[in-house]
């Protein structure tokens, strides 16, 4: 037995016209809830699909709970949720998740057991109404996703891969995700998740890897890679008035290196050297009304930012406007 | 194992359970019914309708030729109310009882008349009037009928008497009919050739069917992304394989449906006859032994691979049915093409041309089999021909799960043929 459910070494892929993943090493450790953060083409739904043996890396070797991705047996212990969700549409919903339970070697009884346990639990199956008899058709959107999860959990397994589970999500369906993900982290599982919304990841992450351009940005376990970011962040809210003095503020490069404005609320990365009791200082004089000062840690958002924006080669701005539209692709 | 087969349980149960393919099934019989038992009830129709019956003869003519007449229309028919009515009248007066026939026909009390008079009994004219007038058989009937009175009358005229006379004019002649062809089977070698036809026919139409059906299913798989989530579970060939496997299976399960059938619908064919009131003919069925039973299976199976495996490549590319459309057009063209030859083959199944074609595994699942119902192929060119097709089949194995694992993961534009080309070259 190993520590590591998921152990990539130097891992590359490359299509005709690009190099999807580059030399990607990371490690997952068994039992944790492990975040993939890129913006869209950063390589995380190719690394999901080589981790899940769907595609062959090029270079590289990937093991999980030490076994080789390619070792058929070790798909059983796999659950895997795609970015993109669908069903068989005509298909009875009951019948779905027995052909998916079947092909991670469920016995039909057992799987027809754990399948009402779960329309129970998710309240598909009720007393007036059993909606394991319907056609997939015949569900709602929300309903669906609750399928498609149990799907994905039917046979319980010891890692889970979501890519991009929260996209499309109503909020009912995604705090159910939410609760889903810590019970499972609870019973030992390990569940690893890609996403582009930073406040899910920082909230439920153990460790996180940010990807740009197929390239491994960072890695390591939440805490420290704020750690390692340092308290040089300032939290800053205002009760309106002034704004236009805080923008010359906020563009003094001595003083500022990067803010991020969200109108009333700014978070903003010290300059090297500078002093943030200057900074305050001109933030009341220039006659704002301060609501909250604070000195935090950065949050993963703008770790992020900065350090996809850093691995930009061809200039920041153009960076950011990248990441920014690889930020609003989704929901 | 486990796996594979339920990837085609589901694929068969799914598809066996659906509405189309209870119509199918049940429309193929009434079909193959209909073809089997209107051509027999036409051919009854060539009968003589009871209408030759209710007419009126007008018998100008004083010397009894009408009652003779009558009696010759009505043939064997005991009935004595199946005899037409014979008026006798003076050929003055046959003016007015044409007029007064023709109310009659009008007000549908009659069918129509005959009018006989002196030149009738010469053997020069004879008229006859009536709705019927355009039925070949009831004009036949009383053509027949009026040769054999007149016959009849000449006999007597030179001294032969009536009872002579009725036994050598009556002549019950069964006419059969047998074709020839330069293979010089007769009546057992059409059998043959209709049922070639119907096995190519059978052929062609399940693999067009069910390849597409393939097609289709593996662009909802796609479409609706259960491909991923399936692609996590088993390998992609596992997939593949099992849905070329599902599908082959409906198909086969449908066939075998149609053949029995249509079997009991031949073994019932002469009591429906009967019921028809059409004249039964025999029908003999070919013999088909147990080896050409397995070659038939194994030609079916072949071609089912070969063709649904190549669909389910193009259903992997695309992203939509209206792109497959366009896609699979090389396919169907394929396909069409061993259809165009289905008839020339029937008409000369030893020639280069069939030979040739019969070792293509383009057109070899369609072609060796009606080959096989209508003429012996030497076990050379059967060995070659299946050879052959089973080499065709892992090309298209191969091909097809190379171009399928690429294929299913690719959304966006269709890809191009180069494009394709290339997905064959990656690792995967």
């Amino acid at each position: 037995m190993t520590d590591n459910a998921i152990d990539i070494q130097g891992v590359t892929k490359r299509y005709a016209a690009h190099t999807a993943v580059r030399e990607l090493t990371l490690r997952v450790p068994t039992g944790s809830v492990y975040g993939l953060l890129g913006p869209n083409g950063a390589g995380k739904t190719t690394t999901i699909r080589m981790i899940l043996n769907i595609i062959a890396p090029d270079t590289g070797t990937i093991s999980i709970f030490g076994t080789p991705s390619s070792d058929p047996k070790i798909t059983e212990r796999l659950g895997y949720l795609p970015e993109e969700r669908g069903l068989y549409r005509k298909m009875q919903v009951r019948s779905v998740l027995r052909f998916l339970a079947e092909l991670k070697g469920v016995r039909a009884r057992e799987a027809d057991r754990r399948i009402d346990e779960w329309m129970e639990r998710l309240s598909l199956k009720t007393p007036e109404k059993d909606w394991g008899l319907a056609k997939v058709d015949e569900l709602s959107r929300g309903m669906q996703q609750k399928v498609q999860f149990i799907g994905t959990l039917l046979h319980d397994p010891d890692l889970v891969i979501l890519d991009e589970p929260f996209s499309g999500l109503d909020p009912v369906n995604a705090q159910a995700l939410k609760d889903t993900v810590v019970d499972l982290k609870r019973r030992g599982k390990t569940v690893i998740f890609s996403t582009h919304l930073m406040d899910n990841a920082e909230r439920l992450c153990d460790s996180v890897c940010i990807i740009a351009r197929g390239d491994k940005v960072l890695d390591g376990p939440v805490t420290r890679v704020k750690d390692e970011h340092g308290k040089r962040n300032i939290a800053l809210a205002l009760n309106g008035g002034g704004m236009d003095g805080i923008a010359s503020i906020l563009r003094d490069t001595s003083l500022v290196k990067r803010a991020d404005d969200s109108n009333r609320f700014f978070e903003i990365e010290m300059a090297a050297g500078a002093d943030p009791q200057v900074l305050l200082r001109r933030v009341i004089e220039s006659g704002a009304s301060v609501q909250r000062f604070e000195m935090i840690q950065p949050s993963l958002h703008q770790i992020f930012l900065q350090k996809v924006s850093g691995a930009a080669p061809a200039g920041e701005a153009a960076a950011w406007a990248h990441v920014e539209d690889g930020m609003s692709g989704h929901g | 194992m486990a796996k594979l087969w339920a990837i085609i349980r589901r694929e068969y149960l799914e598809r066996v359970r659906s509405k189309w393919f209870l119509i199918a099934t049940f429309l193929g019989p009434v079909f193959f019914a209909a073809i089997i038992i209107i051509p027999a009830w036409l051919a009854s129709r060539s009968k003589a309708t009871d209408e030759v019956y209710n007419t009126t003869i007008l018998d100008a003519t004083a010397t009894g030729f009408g009652q003779r007449l009558s009696v010759a229309i009505a043939g064997d028919a005991a009935d004595r109310k199946k005899i037409p009515q014979v008026i006798v009248v003076a050929p003055a007066e046959l003016a007015a009882a044409e007029s007064t026939a023709t109310r009659q026909v009008m007000s549908k009390e009659k069918v129509g008349y005959l009018v006989v008079t002196e030149q009738t009994v010469a053997g020069e004219t004879a008229k006859y009037a009536g709705r019927n007038a355009s039925s070949l058989p009831d004009m036949s009937q009383i053509r027949n009928a009026l040769r054999q009175t007149i016959l009849a009358s000449r006999l007597e005229k030179i001294g032969i008497d009536n009872s002579r006379t009725r036994e050598l004019t009556f002549i019950p002649l069964n006419f059969s009919t047998e074709r020839i062809t330069e293979r010089g089977r007769g009546g057992s070698g059409m059998a043959s050739v209709m049922f070639g036809f119907a096995i190519g026919f059978l052929l062609y139409m399940t693999i067009i069917i069910y390849g597409q059906t393939i097609m289709s299913s593996v662009i909802e798989e796609k479409t609706s992304r259960v491909a991923e989530v399936v692609m996590s579970s088993v390998p992609t060939n596992t997939l593949l394989a099992g849905k070329v496997l599902g599908v082959g299976a409906v198909g086969l399960t449908q066939q075998v449906l149609w053949i029995a059938t249509t079997y009991v619908l031949l073994r019932l064919r002469e009591p429906i006859m009967v019921r028809l009131g059409a004249p039964t003919t025999s029908f003999a069925l070919p013999d088909i032994s147990f080896g050409a039973a397995v070659l038939f299976l194994a030609f079916f199976i072949l071609g089912f691979i070969f063709y649904s495996s190549l669909y389910a490549a193009v259903g992997s590319a695309v992203n939509s049915e209206q792109e497959a459309r366009q896609a699979a057009t090389p396919l169907m063209i394929m396909i069409v093409f061993a259809g165009v030859f289905i008839q020339p083959v029937l008409l000369n199944p030893t020639g280069t041309t069939a030979q040739v074609l019969s070792l293509v595994p383009i057109t070899s699942p369609i072609i060796m089999p009606i080959r096989m119902a209508v003429t012996g192929v030497p076990p050379l060119e059967m060995a070659g021909s299946i050879g052959f097709l089973v080499l065709g089949c892992f090309a298209a194995l191969w091909l097809a799960s190379r171009i399928y694992r690429v294929g299913l993961l690719m959304y966006g534009k269709k890809p191009t043929m180069r494009e394709m080309a290339r997905w064959v070259s990656y690792s995967r």
